[in-house]
Order: C-alpha cells, then structure tokens, then sequence
C-alpha cells in the first residue's frame, strides 16, 4: 500500500493507493501544517481502509507541512503532486488551476502529463483561500454557505481593491450602503476569479481546465473561473485530496524504482 | 577537494557574509582610506589608482526600521537598507561614496545621502543615456574626469595617469580572474553551489581587489586539477539584479540546483565586458560602459539580453534561466517581459522568484524552486 500526505496550511489531506494504482481510500481534515491533523487524517484513513501503518511501503508527503513530515520516505512538491493527481483522475487535463488556503497555483501540463510550467501568486492573499474566508466572516456566513449566497445574487458588484484587507473594509462599505449580502459573495467570488485569471495568462491556458483544492468544492466559484477564462472549467473529483493521491502515485513509482535497483 | 581550495573557498565565504569587519580589516591591512560604491556601475580604477579602497554598496539584511524617513516602502530594499545603514552608522569608515543614477530611486539617493549621512561627502555621478554615440563617449570621459578631479580633492594627491595604468592592469587581471572562475566553477557544481559562487564573488566588493584576484586564481588552479565528475542536479543561469539572501540560494544547493552561469549586475555583468586596448584608461573606462550588452541599467536599443541568456544556456548545459527579480526594481522589471517570450520561444524553462533583502519566510520559494527541479529533472 502506497500513502500520499498533503499538509496544507488549513488542511491536511491523505491518500492511499494499492499495487495496481487504485485508490483505496482518501480523507481530509481541516485542520492544516503545525497541528495533529496529521495524526488525525491518519488515524482515519487507516480506520476506513482497515489497515495500519506496517501495511504501507511508501510514504511520499507534499504541501507546505511536507519538510517537516516525519513519516515520509520522501518530499515532492505540490505543483508535481497535483499533476500527477489530476492526470490520474481526469485524462486530457491541459491545465490545472489549485486555490489553496493561503496561495494559488496554475499549474500546465505537456500532453504526458508532466509540469509544463507554473506560476504561482505572490506572498498577497489576494485571489486565495484566505479571500474568501475573510469575505465569509464579514458576511456573517461559513465559508461553505458562500456559494449558495453568492448563487442568490441578483446583481453583481464589483470589488476592485486587490489587497484582501482594503477589499474587507470595501466589502464592509458595500454592506454599509445597503448593497444585499448574496451580491456582495458574488462580487467576492469574481474578484478571486479575476486574479487568478491573470495568473493564468502567466502560463497559458490549454484546455481542459480542471480547479483542485478546497476553493474549488465552490461551484459558484468554478463558474466564476470559467466565465472569467472563458474556458470550460470543472472541479477535479476528491478536489481537496488530489494533491494526496498525486503523492501517493508518487510514492508507487519510488517504491517500484527502489525495489527495481536493488533486484 | 584540496584543502587549500576549502580554506580559500571558506575564507572568501566570510568575507562576503561579514561586509563590515571585512572592510574594516583590508582598511587595517592596506592602510587604505575607503570610498563607497552604490550599484550599478561605479569606477572602481579611480579609487584604486587614488590609493584608496573602493567598497561595493549593495544593502544588506538588516532591519529597516530607519531609512522610511527618507524613502518610500515602493523603493527597491537595496536602497533602502544602504539608508538604513548609512543611518545606523555602518558606513562611517567611508571617506566618501560615489553614486551612480541608474534609476529612479538612485537619482533622489544623492539627496537623500546628503540628510541620511551628513559626514559623508557624495560624489553623484550621471551615466549617458546615449552611450554609443559620439557625444555620449565624450560626455562620459568628461564625468570619468570630473570624478577624478573630486577623488584628487578627497585623497588630497594627484591621480596621474601611470597610477590610472596601474589600477586598470590590476581590475584587469581582476576581471580575467572571474571570467575563469565561474568558467571554471560551472564544471564543479557539486563543490561551488549556488551559495557558495555568489559569496565567492561577493567577497570582492570588500577586499583589495588585487590579494583577492590572487586568490581567485589559486582557487581556480586548484578546482582545474580536479576531476569533472556527473552532477546529479540541473543547472540553470541567474539573471536579474542580485541573488540574495544567501539563505535564498541555500534552497538551491538543497535541491541540487546549481549556477552555471549568470547575468547579475552584482555578479558577471561586473567582469563579462572585454576592455578595449587602445585609448587612455579614462577612454577605457568609458568604453567599457559602451561595450557593456543586455544590461538593463544601460540604455540598448537592440535588446540583446534575451539572446545572451539562451547562448548562456546552451553554452553551459543548463536546463533553464532563473530570474531573481528584486522587488521595485523598475530597470529589471521593464526588460522582464521581453527576455521571457524570448526565452519561451527558445523552449527555455523560466522561474521567476520576486525577492526582497528583508525576507523571513522561504516556504514559498522553496516550493518554486523544487518544483523547478521536479519540472526539469
């Protein structure tokens, strides 16, 4: 059995795939790098799957948490992992677009596959994860009943300022002059869908485009990321454990490498 | 490794990581008065040939708490830490500083230097636009000039022109000695790592550039009489203005990511131009700033940086190019777009890393950079 971790900054996702590459179970507790939800993601996944540790071979860890992953054979990035996943899950994928907690990924890939290129946002927590929470406590929602008011919206507003902290006292105005919450969720998702647009025209856009990471369980938001595109986009399945399954793949082939050297 | 190479190579390493001890103990041992140099350009031969010891300014990592009395956040952090230094006192062993206009920012310094450092006599000095037509030759020998003049003021002795001779002989071999060097350090991966070559070159600003040019060259020796050997990693060229903070390019010896060649105005664009032989040194000088390609500082029409990275590339088996680009810097950021479509039309992977001096958190770099090396292995 072949175990794939993605510590993330607000979640922590694991995966574990059989001999044969098929993916026997996946978990995610949201809870991210530098608390137990390693220890917890583990404990559940082991619990689903009714196996233990001595069952796994090898261990590959991804994300922010992964130089500190103790339990790892081995650290590959999440930009690789999310390839390797996303190519596992949806074939044909020509780039993937991965808003994270705290940054966001656009991440091409060549016809096998492989990382053509990425770009990355800068340290701003504009146009990730971090947005929308911040946008979700101002609306007074959690952050997953923000797709299902953003999806009431009857008008969209704009919101123009790029840093998430001037776009909170924006959004604070907005509610002030009376502007509805389900418009101003709107006007949030396609600020995030704007920003990551440009991040986007950074790599170039090849069809298909598939969205990873927790922002992307927002369907109102992966609508938003098409209109922006104009390109069809969709979530990748297991979204938020992609990254995961990716490294557990990962850890498939070093386990098969390492055995194939020393035969 | 020879031990002789390891104790020259550790030695430079400490001379680069300790700037201020480092000038302080060649000034102790040459007996020599010092002159500051702000980047990009400054003329090194003038101070040398004047019996002075000319000190590369290129900030540092040191808490900016200071200089935002007289520049703005949007600075570029060089800058702003040479004010903050210059404010916390670290720079009251220079006699005098020469500052170059090469930017925006550069240009307000000469003003700013004046408040920020009172007891420290400026010395501005105003680079030709136009550096290949005649006038602008002839502009650039008469502030080559007038830049002597204020050095004879200073050190209270004639510059002559055997003395200028001398200086220019000494940056020659100087400048021969590193075109060797990270010739030669490109073949060693595995003993000069990304870190390693930067502080080596480093090292420069903050010694006689002559005990130090014969200890590049012992260095070189020594890494020749080693043998090549497979480097596991990739290498890549460097461009932009400066690869710093050392903790940024540990990340790349940690991935086994090397430096094979580069474009860094604080690096090979120092040494890379050939100096022309006929003329007096001031012609030299001036010619040398004519003859200077792809450097963004210096005003080309014909944009030549892009294709010097790719032979850069090809010529040194590197995988691609890795643009260090400083925060605020406008110069760099206005050739980036052109240099990139270059590079991508040549199929040259680009990774583009925004860096700052003050820089605490490295975790997204070093997801970049890894995945690089994911990407290229």
């Amino acid at each position: 059995m072949y175990l794939g971790i993605d510590i993330g900054s607000t979640s922590t996702k694991a995966a574990l795939i059989d001999g044969k590459a098929n993916l026997v179970a996946q978990k995610v507790v949201n809870i991210g790098t530098g608390t137990n939800g390693l220890e917890l993601v583990l404990a559940e996944l082991l619990h689903e799957a009714g196996l233990t540790m001595e069952d796994v071979v090898y261990t590959v860890a991804t994300g922010y948490g992964r130089l500190l992953c103790d339990v790892a054979d081995k650290q590959i990035t999440e930009i690789s992992c999310h390839a390797k996943g996303v190519s596992y899950l949806v074939s044909g994928t020509g780039t993937i677009i991965d808003i994270g907690g705290q940054d966001s990924k656009v991440i091409r890939l060549d016809p096998l596959g492989r990382v053509a290129n990425f770009a990355m946002n800068e340290k701003c927590a504009a146009g990730t994860g971090r947005f929308l929470e911040v946008m979700g406590r101002v609306l007074g929602c959690k952050l997953d009943e923000l797709s299902d008011l953003a999806g009431a919206s009857t008008r969209e507003i704009q919101i123009s300022s790029v840093c998430t902290v001037f776009a909170e006292s924006e959004v604070i105005s907005q509610l002030s002059m009376g502007t509805r919450r389900e418009d101003v969720a709107k006007g949030a998702l396609v600020s995030i869908a704007k920003r990551v647009a440009g991040l986007c025209k950074r790599v170039g856009v090849e069809p298909k485009v598939v969205m990873t990471g927790g922002v992307a369980l927002n369907k109102n938001m992966v609508e938003a990321m098409s209109r922006e595109l104009k390109e069809d986009v969709q979530a990748a399945p297991y979204t938020q454990a992609v990254g995961a399954i990716g490294a557990a793949l990962f850890a498939m082939e070093a386990a098969e490498k390492k055995e194939n050297n020393n035969g | 490794m020879m031990s002789n190479a390891v104790s020259i190579i550790q030695e430079l390493e400490a001379i680069a990581l300790s700037p201020y001890k480092s000038v302080m103990r060649t000034m102790k041992e040459t007996g020599k008065e010092a002159i500051g140099c702000f980047p990009i350009y400054a003329p090194e031969e003038l101070i040398y040939a004047a019996g002075m010891l000319p000190v590369g300014m290129w900030g540092g990592d040191t808490e900016l708490k200071l200089a935002d009395r007289y520049l703005q956040t949007f600075c570029c952090s060089i800058m702003r830490s040479n004010i903050e230094y210059s404010m916390k006192g670290a720079y009251d062993m220079l006699k005098a500083v020469i500052i170059p206009t090469f930017c925006d920012t550069l240009k307000c310094i000469c003003e700013n230097w004046k408040v920020s450092a009172p007891r420290i006599p400026v010395i501005p000095m105003v680079y030709p636009q136009n550096r290949r037509i005649d006038a602008g030759f002839v502009y650039m020998t008469e502030e080559l000039e007038r830049v002597r003049g204020a050095l004879e003021e200073i050190s209270e002795k004639p510059i002559t022109d055997a003395m200028l001779e001398d200086a220019f002989a000494v940056y020659e071999a100087y400048r021969s000695a590193m075109r060797e060097f990270v010739s030669v350090a490109a073949e060693h991966p595995e003993m000069i790592n990304a870190r390693s070559r930067h502080l080596i070159i480093k090292a420069a600003y903050f010694s006689d550039k002559k005990a130090y040019t014969d200890k590049i060259n012992k260095l070189t020796e020594a890494l020749k009489k080693e043998s090549v050997k497979p480097f596991p990693g990739i290498k890549v060229v460097a461009t932009g203005l400066i690869a710093e903070p050392p903790a940024l390019l540990d990340i790349f010896a940690k991935n086994n990511v090397a430096i094979a060649a580069d474009d860094l105005a604080q690096e090979s664009r120092q040494f890379r131009a050939l100096s022309r032989k006929s003329g007096n040194v001031i012609q030299r000088l001036a010619w040398r700033i004519v003859d200077q390609q792809g450097c963004t500082f210096l005003y080309e029409v014909e944009k030549t940086r892009g294709q010097m990275l790719i032979e850069q590339v090809r010529n040194t088996g590197s995988k691609g190019v890795v643009v260090f680009m400083m925060k605020f810097c406008d110069p760099e950021e206005f050739d980036y777009p052109i240099y990139k479509e270059e590079l991508e039309r040549a199929g040259i992977p680009v990774l583009y890393l925004e860096t700052e001096q003050q820089m605490d958190s490295f975790a997204q770099i070093e997801t970049r950079v890894q995945s690089f090396a994911e990407m290229l292995a």
